[in-house]
């Protein structure tokens, strides 16, 4: 029997999703694949969902959450893992809507109740994926080509969408899982359905394909092995200023000449027994500290220097600060992300400094010169630059 | 709404059992946290606009990329025999697409600063076409492997010259990609 023969056969026998399936022609419109493909985007947008959350909170900490200054590295980790996996997820978000798109033709449009419902819900999943994978891809190549604030449109995005999630989980739950065990009984009998689960297999490899290549193309901000290989990545890891990336630059903050201004000096001020006013000179005498410490962005990629200046902690202990003091650091970039927060963990935590050097070089003006904040396990926008007064809390 | 019928799977004869149930209850309120947020935050989030590319992002993947999709499987079905040259040819085509998709925003370079060469810093149109071709001619190797494995399962000739020609292992696992819509 020629392989075309098998192949209709086979097909016929498949359960096809919908009515109208008769003419998508392509045996992998039907529920296992759909299941698969639906179970690695289940996983994918969990794991996107959790860093994303994840990274919110870091930024805007609740009273009940407080983020360990240890270990290190941890966030490049977590922020890597949500860019990589969102980045990988489009080919997989595009191979599972294909799959089941039958439906979207099905007639009568609406069956029940019930179906009316899982419908409905289907917008807010779909709209929601999308704009996900659209407006967080346009971000990490800096394009805005909307009005409203990014992070916090994908962050109220991503609830409606994890949502809509788990209602689409709970009404496919029962198909799902006699696709998945249909297959296992048809696997016993293989003969009938030998071709179109070749056919599957065949697709889902093509579509392993596809989200491994998007995969390595993006990556290689984030895994420095990849990066030669990554051509669609934002950065080179090397790539800037003193051989690191730079997200927001001198210029664009308008802090190009504080590094030469006579009259700049470090303020720490508020809850301490001493304010202090520190000029540049005064920091190069106080005793230095240096740590290899990663820049995490937000975006995903990520980069390790080795910074050198005067531990924040001993500042506090100079200025006579209590013991739990928090700290806002405070920047001559008085735009949105010109200033951040200091927990306990992170103010006490030795290799939290105000850095003077890196590299063993003077900050260039893009690295937040003459003195920037660089600490372990904080977000790139958190490492505030052009730093000019502590005040302690 | 009590009496109405549990939504049903599409599929017909399964029954979809409690778990609708669970998943609305569950599900529901979070989508109404999220909800909720966008209209805490509207200063922020601009809720119409953010709406609009909500529902459109829906409406522009249902009725125009994957009609797009759909025309480009039929014009294939037409000219492509089916077989593992259109199946091939289907993965080509649309990893290309996927690749391309990915990196528009990137090769356009609409968030370029000049006072800022460390972000967008490669030539990313030149890397694109790269992983293009690569795309392509991991679908040619794929093609030659399979009409060798097709040709040595054929009908037997000369024993040896076909166990000779007969590829990898590896080779014999790659599958046949989907062919057409």
């Amino acid at each position: 029997m020629s392989f075309e023969g098998v192949r209709r056969r086979g097909a016929a026998a498949v359960e096809r999703v919908g009515d109208p399936a008769e003419r998508f022609t392509n045996p992998v419109h039907e529920a296992r694949t759909a299941a698969i493909l639906g179970i690695a985007l289940a996983v994918a947008f969990t794991a996107c969902f959790t860093t994303g959350v994840l990274s919110h909170l870091i930024q805007n900490p609740p009273s009940w959450f407080a983020w360990p200054s240890r270990p290190a590295g941890f966030y490049r980790i977590t922020q890597g893992v949500h860019v990589t996996t969102g980045l990988a997820s489009v080919p997989l978000l595009l191979a599972k809507l294909w799959v089941v798109y039958p439906h979207f033709t099905a007639l009568p449009p609406v069956r029940s109740v019930g179906h009316f419902f899982a419908r409905l819900a289907l917008l807010p999943l779909v709209g929601g994926a999308v704009f996900l994978m659209v407006s967080g891809v346009a971000n990490v190549a800096r394009w805005y080509p909307w009005t409203f604030f990014f992070p916090r449109a994908h962050f109220w995005a991503a609830w409606i969408t994890i949502g809509a999630l788990v209602v689409h989980v709970g009404v496919q739950w029962a198909t799902s899982r006699a696709a998945l065990r249909r297959a296992a009984v048809a696997e016993r009998n293989p003969i009938l359905v030998r071709a179109t689960s070749g056919e599957r297999r065949g697709f889902l490899a093509g579509v392993a394909g596809a989200v491994g290549l998007v995969w390595v193309a993006t990556s290689g901000g984030t895994v420095a092995v990849l990066s030669p290989l990554s051509a669609l990545a934002q950065r080179r890891p090397e790539d800037g200023p003193q051989g690191l990336p730079v997200n927001k630059t001198a210029v664009g903050a308008g802090t190009e000449e504080l590094a030469d201004d006579p009259t700049w000096a470090l303020l720490v001020e508020g809850r301490v027994d001493t304010p202090l006013r520190l000029t540049a000179a005064d920091l190069a005498a106080l005793p230095q500290r240096s740590a290899t410490l990663p820049i995490a962005c937000v975006e995903g990629w990520s980069a390790s220097a080795r910074w050198t200046g005067v531990p924040v902690r001993d500042l506090l202990a100079l200025a006579g600060a209590a013991g739990d003091a928090e700290v806002r650091v405070e920047s001559a970039d008085d735009s949105l992300y010109g200033r951040s927060d200091l927990n306990r963990s992170h103010a006490a935590d030795p290799d939290t400094l105000l850095a003077l050097l890196v590299n063993d070089e003077p900050l260039h003006p893009d690295h937040g010169a003459p003195l920037r904040l660089i600490g372990p396990n904080r977000p790139g926008v958190m490492q505030t630059k052009w730093v000019t007064r502590l005040v302690v809390r | 709404m009590s009496g109405a019928p549990a939504p049903t799977a599409p599929a017909g004869p399964v029954r979809a059992g409690r778990a609708p149930w669970v998943g609305a209850i569950v599900g529901v309120p979070i989508m109404g946290y999220g909800l909720r947020g966008v209209f805490v935050d509207a200063a922020s989030t601009k809720p119409a606009e953010l709406g609009r590319w909500l529902v459109g992002g829906a409406l522009v993947h249902d009725l125009v990329l994957v009609p797009l999709v759909l025309v480009a499987g039929w014009v294939l079905h037409r000219v492509v025999r089916a077989g593992p040259t259109r199946s091939v040819l289907t993965w080509c085509l649309a990893t290309s697409g996927v690749l391309a998709l990915v990196a528009w925003p990137f090769v356009r370079g609409y968030g370029r600063q000049a006072s800022n060469p460390s972000l967008l810093a490669r030539d990313y149109a030149r890397g694109l076409a790269v992983y293009i071709a690569v795309v392509w001619a991991v679908g040619a190797v794929v093609l030659v492997a399979e009409t060798v494995r097709r040709r040595r399962s054929g009908p037997p000739r000369s024993g040896r010259r076909a166990r000779e020609a007969a590829p990898p292992a590896s080779v014999e696992a790659t599958p046949v990609v989907s062919d057409g819509v």
